[in-house]
């Protein structure tokens, strides 16, 4: 079984709003790039799902040679090889495209795992676009993933519960986060070892990109200001707080 | 412009989609998963039994392509997640995901980096595929319903073996006027008890932030944020919540925000219009205390 867990290097999703800033409508260079929020769930849980199935774990991401030094903790945690596909489109099409080249390339991967969202677009379909343009299955949200002959049985976190879903050959599934697939911090050892190891570059491919122009990107204003309550006397800053929220007919 | 609505039977998600459709143009039609009539008047109206969105990709496709519709309107939810992206493929069309605005001329917003910025497309082809996030357009009122005629040639690629539907505890979060929502600060699950006895006396609903439902302090369902769910309530309680903006992200159209947590630098008071800097051990007690005393 090969398994393919796409991941992505994005700027620290951690900035605070208040010290966000764009530069040519991206987020600043300065910011630290790292691997993507649920994209390391993702990670985990190709892990784990190596581990269970004795399986191949073939990470693959989509941008900069600058990346690679981010991406190598996804091999510190448990990845075999590294494939990165270079380029630098935004648009959700060319990077799915660029993406099923290298699956393409491949050959033999049974399944991709991607984060249900990267943290710097946020749109979660590239994943979805991704599968279209394989022909395979797509179900999003996963939070479970057994393997049992030819069919997969999935569970999925919806919005009215869980779904657990079966269905048979190649598949796209983007991975959400669980307490079970909280990424594991890789050992020293791994880590050093993970340094080493070759990375596939993959010239990337110009694409198709899709019919919808970014004609701006703008931070919004927040205009909250925050009224701190008085803490001397908890019982008066509790009455004090529901007097206000009824005042002001919050309440 | 000739808009399809793809929706589960439900009035306040359709009821948003169509306040969407009717910014672009006429009353849409509709595609509902589920049985009986679907709320609201429309020229075509269809129904499906099929649970799974990834089963309705080829009927879907022909459905637009016959119907000769230019937008396809989703929910930015499991559902529209699992169709917008394999039938923005089949049908060459743009796929633009949680729209937070729209207007006339085809253009639409969108949150990026975790709701820190915004980003304005324009849409130059049809049929174009837009997903909806939740509690920005105010659901239209639906007058009368509609009888639905079945989709024809949906088959099973994905089978549906269960569903277990989550402990609804008091209040939904999409239906709360108050919510108190607990994160990483609370410390503990068991913690979450202080919060659902201010809960019940408010008549509110309990939620959590995404680092409270990773430590398995709270079931998924109850994560509120940019990927779980979008609330807009009165009053948002956040307790032992920092304010990372994907959390802010989801609480974006609450009327009042009040933040309770022992870190002054929390960026949750860049949000909140009445903050408590003090141990929420010590504010939720004194909170439950004064409630009770209103009673």
């Amino acid at each position: 079984m090969h398994i393919a867990v796409l991941a992505k290097v994005v700027p620290d999703y951690e900035v605070p709003s208040a010290d966000f800033e764009l530069t040519d409508s991206r987020a600043h260079s300065r910011y630290t790039r790292m691997i993507g929020l649920y994209d390391e769930n993702a990670i985990e849980t190709g892990v784990q799902l190596k581990e269970a199935c004795k399986a191949k774990l073939t990470i693959i991401s989509y941008g900069k040679t600058e990346d690679i030094s981010v991406l190598r903790k996804a091999i510190a945690m448990g990845g075999d090889a590294l494939h990165l596909v270079m380029g630098d489109s935004d648009d959700p099409f060319v990077i799915a495209e660029n993406l099923k080249m290298a699956i393409d390339g491949l050959g033999d991967v049974d399944l991709v795992l991607a984060g249900q969202q990267s943290a710097d677009m946020d749109r979660g379909v590239v994943h979805s676009i991704l599968a279209g343009m394989l022909g395979w299955q797509f179900l999003p949200q996963i939070s479970r993933i057994q393997s049992e002959g030819d069919l997969w049985m999935v569970a999925q976190a919806h919005e009215n519960g869980t779904r657990n879903l079966q269905f048979s050959g190649k598949g796209v599934l983007s991975i959400t986060s669980i307490p079970e697939n909280v990424p594991r911090i890789p050992v020293v050892r791994a880590i050093f070892a993970a340094k080493k190891k070759p990375v596939e570059k993959i010239e990337g491919i110009p694409g198709t990109p899709m019919n919808a122009k970014e004609v701006s990107v703008e931070i919004p204003k927040m205009e909250s200001v925050c009224e701190f309550l008085p803490i001397e006397d908890m019982a008066e800053t509790a009455t004090t707080l529901l007097s206000k929220l009824r005042e002001e007919r919050y309440l | 412009m000739k808009t399809l609505i793809v929706e589960v039977m439900d009035t306040k998600r359709i009821g948003e989609l169509v306040t969407v459709g009717r910014i672009f143009g006429d009353t849409p039609d509709i595609l509902a998963l589920g049985t009986g009539d679907v709320p609201g008047t429309y020229t075509k109206a269809y129904f499906t039994d099929t649970a799974v969105g990834a089963n309705l990709i080829d009927p879907l496709v022909d459905l637009i392509r016959e119907g000769d519709y230019q937008l396809v309107l989703l929910s930015a939810t499991t559902l529209g997640t699992e169709i917008a992206g394999p039938l923005g493929v089949r049908l060459g069309a743009p796929v633009l995901s949680e729209v937070i605005g729209a207007s006339a001329d085809m253009t639409v917003t969108r949150p990026i980096y975790g709701g820190k910025a915004v980003a304005t497309f324009t849409i130059s082809q049809a049929p174009a595929i837009l997903t909806v996030r939740r509690k920005y357009f105010e659901p239209a009122d639906l007058a009368g319903t509609t009888t639905p005629v079945p989709l024809t040639g949906t088959g099973t690629t994905i089978t549906l073996i269960s569903e277990e539907a989550a402990k609804s505890e008091g209040i939904p979060l999409e239906d709360a006027e108050v919510i108190v929502s607990g994160g990483r600060g609370m410390g503990s699950g068991e913690n979450f008890t202080l919060l659902r006895e201010m809960a019940a006396i408010l008549n509110a609903a309990v939620g959590a932030s995404r680092g409270a439902v990773d430590e398995g302090w709270a079931a998924p369902t109850l994560q509120i944020g940019q990927t779980g769910n979008i609330v807009a309530p009165s009053v948002y309680l956040a307790v032992g919540i920092s304010g990372a903006s994907q959390h802010l992200a989801g609480i974006a159209n609450a009327k009042c925000v009040v933040a309770v947590n022992k870190d002054e630098d929390a960026n949750i008071f860049k949000r909140a219009r009445f903050g408590i800097v003090e141990d929420y051990k010590k504010v939720v007690p004194a909170l439950i205390q004064a409630l009770k005393e209103e009673q």
